[in-house]
């Protein structure tokens, strides 16, 4: 008798309707409630997108079908240049880190160093977007790190030069902030997918196979590895390029004004005192979708070309492609990002504390605590309101996502294949396209309720990453723990709150810290659904970014990313103090 | 009157495929057991009696515990305690906590109170707020045995409970779980591996042929 036949899911006898209790009615109902939760604002959103795109907007006397959303549109200056800006930073960003990605997996997949890489790496996946850009500007700025470190003795600079960094018109700073977010978010995806305890066996031993075989470690991986394990990595893939393609904070933080990317160019149209203006921002969010579509489409067939280009390869025998030479380019490569990243936060932690600081000096002559108390004494409203918004759509995320993987296990089948994907569409569909249209709908019917409208519009954000956190350790638990209890006469709530829930108080912990990490993160949703009324940390990090001083700015940055960690201690210390387990 | 757990014209299946037909009638203090080569559809049987059958099977036929048709019955409505060859104690409540867990409702020091008698006669006074993690083996395996009987199940099936202990503490735990099982009358079922359980139950012993 193996152990996997008896690692079944547990199943409760078909009940006729009328015995349900009300624990199992709630339960049963929750997909149905999460799919209502996920796809009626979105398409909602993309529908009141659309009727505006083509001319139908009642609040503005416009109710004629017309296509002057989009002449306006095409007549835009630049407007060929804003397309192109955001295709290149978005195509080329989401490449890059997924090359990197791979080479780091490839070279470090069977050594200790992989584990030290991804635990470097990780704490980058919470820091919000904006805080992130306000330290890659840091750095890369005429008078940043990297120009003080190499000044003067280097550079010969004794005045900070005139560089085209951050905002130069090429994006190039732009997807240098996206590469170094996007790719810690695939490494830790790819990870989590090995970390699979069937399959990542599978693909080690396998890779084991290869190597007995003569193929040196890093063919091995490109021929037996990757093709098992792309296809996994493949929606992530895809939300990072969606959202790399039409991402508002870091081109506006470190992109170019003249002109700016579409996305950017958009949401100024929808800020505009000029309401008309909104027919024309209607037709450019629809023009958005359709590049991000086009985008998602190149890479899809990139993946085709490949597949039949490499094709023949994987079994032509040959076991060594200059392995050593990637294997080098590889270290330099992560060496290289990761003091990127070190380089960027030090900074950052410089520039809040730092008095005057003359260029070119590698640390102010003073530091101060003064840009903290001043921060600290404006910021009180927007960090109420960045922690109360968090929590709320945490925990009604945490809760929907509980249910649902409940529904899971009561009814015996796993939720079906289309409300899976439809749990990542708020993450493939561009916020810009469907969220100005929620924005048009919440003003019809609750225009009072700015709140609520944030907590609703963050949870269609925090609800994907908080079940794709909490998916697999509640699949894992060991169904026996549940039949035990079943067998000692504990119904089935009994056994959701006082088995499953207590056995994955860590899990839970974890994925209410990654929801509030990115509830956080929030701009264009806090921004749009509120109207601009509730303000949050990153909604004025972003105002800051642009205009106010270095310091202050650096200040809300680092609020940004030290919110998150608490949230991340909290849930690696309670645990130990509560359900816990010796072993743990 | 006397307890028993009747298994009437059973007929398992995996997929269309019929694992095994079966027949049988246990008295309160009898043991049942069942042995068979892996795949003949022993778990199957188990799950099929506790009410968790996995999809992918179907079954035909009833099951009667003292007379009564619990054969659509959900799990936890049920009243048979099983023991697996894991004690599969919860880790998060300590060993008091986890025959808690079990009892029915009740007042709270006389449930203590019963708990501590309890542990005291299986020889583990004193261990009522330990973490199970923290027990042996074999002290684990009589937590587990506690737990169940404390719940007051009408019956018993043992899913080679003893499988995971060495040869001293293998005869001692059985000698304890049968003695148990014969003490409050209750029917068992028994699969097991080995024929020393087989010999040790001193019951009827049904052996399962692999399914073609």
């Amino acid at each position: 008798m193996t152990v996997a036949s008896k690692i079944e899911p547990l199943v409760y006898k078909s009940i006729p309707p009328s015995r349900y209790s009300w624990f199992a009615r709630i339960v049963k109902l929750s997909p149905q409630l999460l799919l209502t939760l996920l796809i009626i604002p979105v398409l909602a959103g993309l529908v009141f997108v659309l009727l505006p795109a083509f001319g139908w907007a009642p609040a503005l006397d416009q109710t004629q079908l017309s296509f002057d959303g989009f002449i306006a549109i095409s007549n835009t200056p630049g407007i060929t240049h804003m397309i192109a800006l955001s295709m290149f930073s978005g195509l080329v960003s989401t490449f890059i880190a997924f090359l990197i990605t791979i080479m780091i997996l490839a070279v470090f997949f069977t050594s200790s160093w992989l584990h030290t890489i991804e635990r470097l790496l990780s704490p980058i996946l919470v820091i919000p977007h904006a805080a992130a850009a306000i330290a890659v500007g840091f750095l890369i700025a005429p008078s940043g790190m990297i120009s003080r470190l190499i000044s003067p003795w280097l550079s010969q600079w004794e005045m900070a030069p005139n560089g085209i960094f951050p905002y130069d018109p090429y994006g190039i700073s732009i997807i240098i902030g996206l590469t170094l977010k996007e790719l810690p978010f695939l490494l830790l995806m790819a990870l989590g997918v090995l970390a699979q305890p069937e399959l990542g066996k599978k693909l080690r031993s396998q890779h084991k196979v290869a190597l007995n075989l003569g193929y040196c470690p890093l063919t091995a991986f490109f021929k037996v590895v990757l093709p098992s394990l792309y296809p996994l990595m493949r929606l992530p893939i895809l939300a990072v390029l969606a959202y790399a393609s039409a991402s508002v904070e870091m081109p506006l933080i470190l992109g170019p004004n003249t002109p700016a990317t579409l996305a950017v160019t958009i949401m100024q149209w929808f800020n505009d005192v000029d309401l008309n203006l909104r027919i024309q921002a209607s037709a450019g969010a629809i023009l958005q979708l359709i590049i991000t579509c086009i985008l998602l489409l190149i890479w899809l067939g990139g993946e085709k070309l490949c597949h039949v280009f490499f094709r023949d390869s994987l079994t032509n025998g040959v076991r060594d492609h200059g392995g050593a030479f990637w294997q080098k380019i590889t270290v330099v490569i992560t060496t290289f990002v990761i003091s990127f990243i070190l380089l960027s936060l030090v900074g950052l932690i410089l520039w809040s504390f730092a008095g005057f600081w003359r260029f070119p000096n590698a640390l102010p002559e003073q530091f101060v605590l003064l840009h903290y108390t001043q921060a600290l004494m404006q910021m009180g409203d927007a960090l109420f309101n960045t922690v109360f918004i968090g929590i709320s759509a945490t925990f009604l995320a945490i809760a929907i996502t509980l249910l649902c993987l409940e529904a899971e296990q009561l009814d015996n089948k796993p939720l079906s294949r289309i409300t899976s994907l439809i749990i990542y569409l708020p993450l493939l569909v561009p916020s810009i396209a469907f969220l100005f249209g929620l924005v048009w709908l919440q003003q019809l019917i609750a225009h009072q309720a700015a709140f609520f409208s944030v907590v609703f519009s963050h949870l269609l954000f925090v609800l994907p990453y908080v079940f794709l956190s909490l998916a697999s350790s509640y699949r894992r638990l060991d169904p026996r723990f549940s039949q035990v209890a079943a067998s000692l006469g504990a119904p089935p709530s009994k056994v959701f709150f006082q088995i499953k829930l207590p056995q994955l108080f860590a899990p839970i912990l974890i994925a209410a810290a990654l929801g509030l990490a990115i509830s956080f993160g929030q701009y264009l949703p806090t921004l749009l659904a509120s109207g601009g009324r509730v303000s949050t940390i990153t909604t004025e990090a972003v105002a800051l970014a642009n205009g106010a001083s270095r310091r202050t700015s650096a200040v809300y940055a680092i609020i940004q990313m030290v919110l998150p960690f608490i949230g991340f201690i909290i849930a690696w210390v309670l645990p130990k103090y509560f359900f816990k387990s010796a072993r743990a | 009157m006397q307890s028993s757990l009747q298994i009437k014209n059973l007929q398992l299946f995996r997929q269309k495929e019929e694992l095994l037909s079966l027949n049988e009638h246990v008295n309160g203090g009898d043991i049942l057991t069942i042995m068979g080569p892996s795949g003949s559809g022993k778990s199957s049987l188990l799950n099929w009696l506790i009410g968790t059958l996995p999809t992918g099977f179907s079954a035909r036929g009833e099951v009667f515990l003292n007379n009564n048709n619990i054969s659509e019955l959900p799990a936890h409505l049920r009243h048979i305690g099983v023991l697996y060859q894991d004690p599969l104690l919860f880790s998060h409540l300590s060993v008091a906590g986890n025959i808690a867990f079990a009892m029915p409702k009740g007042n709270k020091k006389l449930r203590l109170e019963k708990i501590d008698n309890a542990l005291a006669q299986i020889g583990l006074a004193g261990m009522a707020n330990r973490h199970p993690d923290n027990l042996s083996g074999g002290q684990q395996a009589r937590v587990a045995l506690l737990r169940m009987l404390l719940s007051e199940p009408k019956a018993i099936l043992l899913d080679e409970p003893f499988s995971k202990l060495d040869a001293q503490l293998r005869e001692d735990t059985r000698e304890l779980v049968f003695s148990q099982i014969r003490t409050y009358k209750l029917p068992a079922i028994m699969v097991t591996h080995d024929n020393s359980d087989a010999h040790a139950a001193n019951g009827k012993l049904v052996t399962l042929k692999t399914a073609v």
